[in-house]
């Protein structure tokens, strides 16, 4: 790096910074993701434990409460995304769920990795081209 | 001749509205300016005042009541026709009077955001209340028949299960809050329709605030860059006066 000039070091560093925003982004977007999944985890447990016929207010919309009993609290629907949804039973639905928050934890931790190896290469071409403004202002 | 321009754009009828800052000589202290106005489908290149002047003046008497009045809380920018007697008027001199202005353009902005906050939460509010009404009305027209009604409803995100609504003649609707009432079937298709009327209502009275709030800007716009324009007119003939004075 320290023989690149100092307009190559500064479009380095802004490339470096704006992949550096580009992956916190996802970051948080998996952040977010995995929170959601164990929301839903916790409240497919808590639905195995409640007996069939068991009476309920049944939402069906966010404002609409209908008095109800619970059906079949074996099977679950669950959406794998673009509109599909499976039917599962209950222990397959909570698998899914662990599935899903390992594979989102495990990509997480990638990305971090990736994160962090971009981040030390802004960091240190910021400080080439601190140098470098250094050497070049005192002789103008 | 440097330009520089400020788009400042409405949508809907009242038209968009471009302002150019340009040195008319190179070594002119101060530039005057142009306006490029767009009303409606035609596009007018005011370079004299005149003409922008009418354009202003038919957008102000169009605009709901007269000219000064406000409307639900949001003063109104009053069109000025002479820039001398509107300064005496407030008595402020020029600098203080573009700098009331331009407070005011700021507090229109405010209040278009907020405004636009409103609007987006009823144009959100209102597909559900929708829908609300058609289940309702689904679970009215079931009763008859006797048989219990299957649902799948959200345990949580990306979960569904199953439950068996037996007939019913109540329903429970969240009014917010945390108070949630259980209602009659008929008491609850007549609360969601007045909350349903409510709303378009006041989504229409949104979006005429909202109107008017951007004709309200323009013409503030236009008035702080006739004081600036007039400022730049006088600081001219002043100075042409002290230069025949020292010759």
């Amino acid at each position: 790096m320290e023989k690149m000039s100092l307009e190559q070091l500064k479009a380095l560093k802004e490339q470096s910074d704006m992949e550096v925003n580009l992956l916190q982004d996802s970051l948080n977007n998996i952040r977010t993701a995995t929170v959601r999944l164990e929301m839903a985890s916790n409240a497919l447990h808590d639905l195995s434990l409640r007996p069939q016929g068991k009476k309920m207010l049944v939402p069906l919309t966010a404002s609409l409460y209908v008095p109800g009993t619970l059906d079949d609290a074996d099977k679950v629907l669950v959406d794998v995304g673009t509109g599909y949804f499976i039917e599962k039973t209950m222990p397959e639905g909570k698998d899914y769920c662990e599935r899903k928050i390992n594979l989102l934890k495990s990509n997480y931790d990638q990305l971090i990795e990736v994160a962090s190896k971009k981040k030390s290469i802004a960091d240190e071409a910021g400080v080439m081209l601190q140098t470098k403004l250094r050497q070049v202002a005192p002789t103008t | 001749m440097r330009i520089r321009c400020q788009m400042i754009q409405n949508h809907g009828l009242a038209g968009s509205y471009k302002t150019f800052w340009v040195r008319t000589q190179p070594n002119s202290p101060r530039p005057r300016v142009f306006s490029l106005f767009a009303y409606k489908t035609k596009v007018l290149l005011c370079s004299s005042r005149s003409a922008l002047l009418t354009v202003c003046r038919s957008m102000a008497s169009s605009s709901s009541l007269s000219a000064v009045s406000e409307r639900r809380g949001i003063p109104g920018a009053s069109f000025v026709e002479d820039v001398q007697s509107y300064l005496t008027q407030l008595g402020l001199d020029v600098n203080s009077a573009l700098a009331f202005l331009q407070e005011r353009l700021q507090q229109y902005k405010l209040v278009e955001m907020k405004l636009l906050a409103q609007q987006r939460d009823l144009q959100a509010k209102i597909p559900d209340i929708e829908k609300c009404l058609d289940i309702v009305a689904t679970l009215q027209d079931k009763k008859g028949a006797g048989e219990a009604l299957i649902a799948d409803f959200e345990v949580s995100e990306g979960i569904y299960s199953r439950a068996r609504i037996e007939e019913c003649d109540y329903v429970c609707l969240w009014l917010g809050a945390n108070v949630m009432l259980e209602y009659p079937c008929e008491e609850a298709v007549a609360l969601l329709q007045n909350n349903l009327e409510n709303a378009r209502a006041s989504l229409e009275v949104l979006v005429g605030d909202l109107q008017f709030l951007r004709d309200q800007v323009t013409i503030t716009q236009v008035t702080i860059a006739r004081v600036y324009n007039w400022d730049v007119h006088q600081r001219r003939s002043r100075q042409a006066a002290a230069a025949i004075k020292e010759s």
